[in-house]
């Protein structure tokens, strides 16, 4: 989870992720920033992000991705 | 050729009245109601403007906005189209350019307009569109317009730190429009699906296309184009048949690998421009849909959308490498080399474009103007504009022109045009800031800024954030102690892209 917050404290520095849970639902993420973000955290955690993943839900919140993250590295 | 876009307008209204024009998540508007709109809202516009005056525009991603720009037409004036997820400051920036006296806004974006350094007059668009049709005004603001008068005022990043407006004429955009149409060859049975922002030159096709073809446009969700599942559906349930995406927009579903879970069933046609592709992407294309043809487009905003084409006959590879083919009609290309002749076929030259489809010039900056749309220096006889796109590219034996680079600074990120000098004056804004450097890694589509000072790169991102679009935010900020410099005291820059990741 720690290496997730750094990627998004990189990313936007200017949200808190800590708090936002509609990350996608209130357009906080724009897509440049998913495009940036599936890129760092695939290489970052050894696992690729498939389009089925790309939905709001997995999206919304820090925890929502970590648990995505753990869920593929699972897999 | 018609005078204005008015003529095409009119003919649609006739042609396709009750059939939709435009579509988006929430609604849809037909022939016969885009003008409608344009004429009311052109009706309320003729009490607060001259013709050939500048309307600012600050609407959303919505059906509403191409009518909205029709009615800046109909009172005779050009709309200058401004994106309200931009930053303030870019969009303060673009209004003391443009010195509108004019603001249309939908009340979406109110309170973002509210909080613009703005003194005009501000017109809710919601309200004026029931404006009474007042035709005698209506027909005395175009009553002297010609085919030069201008239409628009697109802005795109200026090295010299201040967002430069294109401004562009009814005629060049309708040469384009048609040029295009010839190539693409699109019905009343189309539907175009719309990617990119309504203010910025690409949604020109999207806007303009269904007034000459009948056909339809949808504008996709923006936050689907990084779920191709999504956006695919979305495709398939509007029945779109053509795209004309920026390079990026095309790459971002197959990087993504959207093709593993569906496709656009019902594409027939996709033309994309703005960068050079991934022939990797494109091959994830080909592969998934074979039937459909595949158009690489090249041109810079001053040429009004695009000015050559290339159709890509053969199935691509990894390493296959396009050419950016032939003038559109209505577009002549030629080639300088350094001491402004033509070089030889196969040798390299800076590519510059003329014809009736130049734009007419950047929006009150008449120096930058000169130096980029100048004389031929081939014709000495009478005077002849030409643009220098400031891009590299040669001619083959075939007559094919190929892309070869950059002259300058310029890049293209994510479809957008930057300058990475003005990246590197923004930064030098931020107080502890004492030396940069902007680079872009194309690998990975990552802009990198390089600085030393003592402030942090948490800082320097929240201001670019507060202050620029974000397709000009660096994504990595790099804290060095002393940056590197060449024995002339230059920055070494080749040396900087090794730290690259």
């Amino acid at each position: 989870m720690e290496e997730l917050m750094e990627i998004l404290e990189e990313l936007r520095p200017d949200v808190d992720f800590e708090e936002e849970k509609g990350l996608i639902a209130d357009g906080i993420l724009d897509s440049f920033d998913i495009m940036s973000l599936v890129g760092s955290i695939d290489e970052e955690f050894d696992i690729k992000i498939k389009p089925n993943d790309l939905i709001p839900d997995n999206f919304n919140s820090a925890e929502a991705i970590w648990a995505l993250i753990e869920r593929l590295m699972e897999e | 050729m018609e005078k204005s876009i008015l003529t095409w307008l009119d003919q649609a209204e006739v042609n396709y009245q009750d059939k939709v024009a435009y579509r988006d998540e929430d609604q849809t508007i037909t022939f016969a109601e885009a003008a409608g709109i344009s004429r009311a809202v052109g009706s309320c516009l003729t009490e607060y403007v001259k013709p050939q005056e500048a309307v600012a525009v600050l609407t959303g991603r919505s059906v509403m906005t191409p009518p909205c720009f029709f009615g800046v037409v109909r009172a005779g004036c050009f709309y200058a189209p401004m994106d309200a997820t931009m930053p303030d400051t870019r969009l303060n920036q673009i209004l003391s350019v443009i010195e509108a006296k004019v603001m249309i806004v939908d009340r979406e974006n109110l309170e973002k307009a509210q909080g613009l350094s703005f003194s005009g007059k501000m017109l809710i668009l919601e309200d004026i569109i029931d404006t009474p049709v007042n035709e005698a005004a209506l027909t005395k603001a175009v009553s002297n317009m010609t085919g030069k008068a201008p239409l628009y005022a697109i802005f795109t990043s200026g090295s010299t730190g201040v967002p430069k407006g294109v401004i562009t004429s009814h005629e060049s955009l309708m040469c384009y429009i048609d040029g295009l149409q010839e190539v693409i060859h699109m019905t009343g049975e189309d539907v175009l699906g719309n990617q990119s922002p309504l203010d910025y030159i690409a949604a020109i096709r999207d806007i303009y296309l269904p007034l000459l073809t009948g056909a339809e446009t949808v504008i996709l969700p923006k936050n689907e184009f990084a779920q191709p599942k999504l956006l695919f559906e979305t495709m398939n349930r509007h029945g779109v048949t053509v795209i004309c995406w920026s390079t990026a927009g095309i790459e971002l579903p197959a990087r993504l690998d959207g093709f593993s879970e569906s496709k656009p069933e019902k594409l027939r046609c996709v033309v994309f421009s703005g960068s050079v592709i991934s022939s990797v992407c494109l091959k994830e294309w080909q592969e998934n849909l074979p039937d459909t043809v595949f158009i690489n487009q090249y041109g810079p905003t001053e040429a009004t959308g695009s000015c050559t084409y290339y159709t890509i006959h053969d199935k691509v590879t990894e390493d296959t490498v396009l050419p950016i083919g032939v003038p559109y009609k209505h577009y002549q290309i030629l080639l300088l080399n350094e001491e402004n002749q033509t070089p030889e076929t196969g040798e390299i030259g800076e590519i510059c474009v003329t014809g009736p489809a130049l734009a007419l010039g950047y929006y009150g900056a008449p120096e930058i103007t000169a130096k980029s749309f100048i004389q031929n220096p081939l014709n000495p006889n009478y005077p002849e504009t030409i643009y220098r796109t400031g891009d590299l590219g040669k001619f083959d034996e075939e007559g094919i022109l190929w892309f070869l680079g950059r002259k300058d600074r310029q890049i293209k990120h994510m479809g957008h045009r930057i300058e990475l000098d003005e990246i590197e004056m923004t930064a030098q804004k931020i107080p502890g800031i004492t030396e940069c450097s902007a680079l872009y890694q194309k690998e990975k589509s990552l802009l990198y800024l390089f600085y030393s000072g003592e402030v942090k790169p948490k800082e320097i991102a929240l201001y670019f954030r507060a202050n620029m679009p974000a397709f000009m935010v660096p994504r990595k900020v790099i804290n060095m102690e002393e940056l590197p410099h060449l024995p002339n005291g230059k920055l070494d820059r080749k040396s900087l892209e090794k730290q690259f990741k």
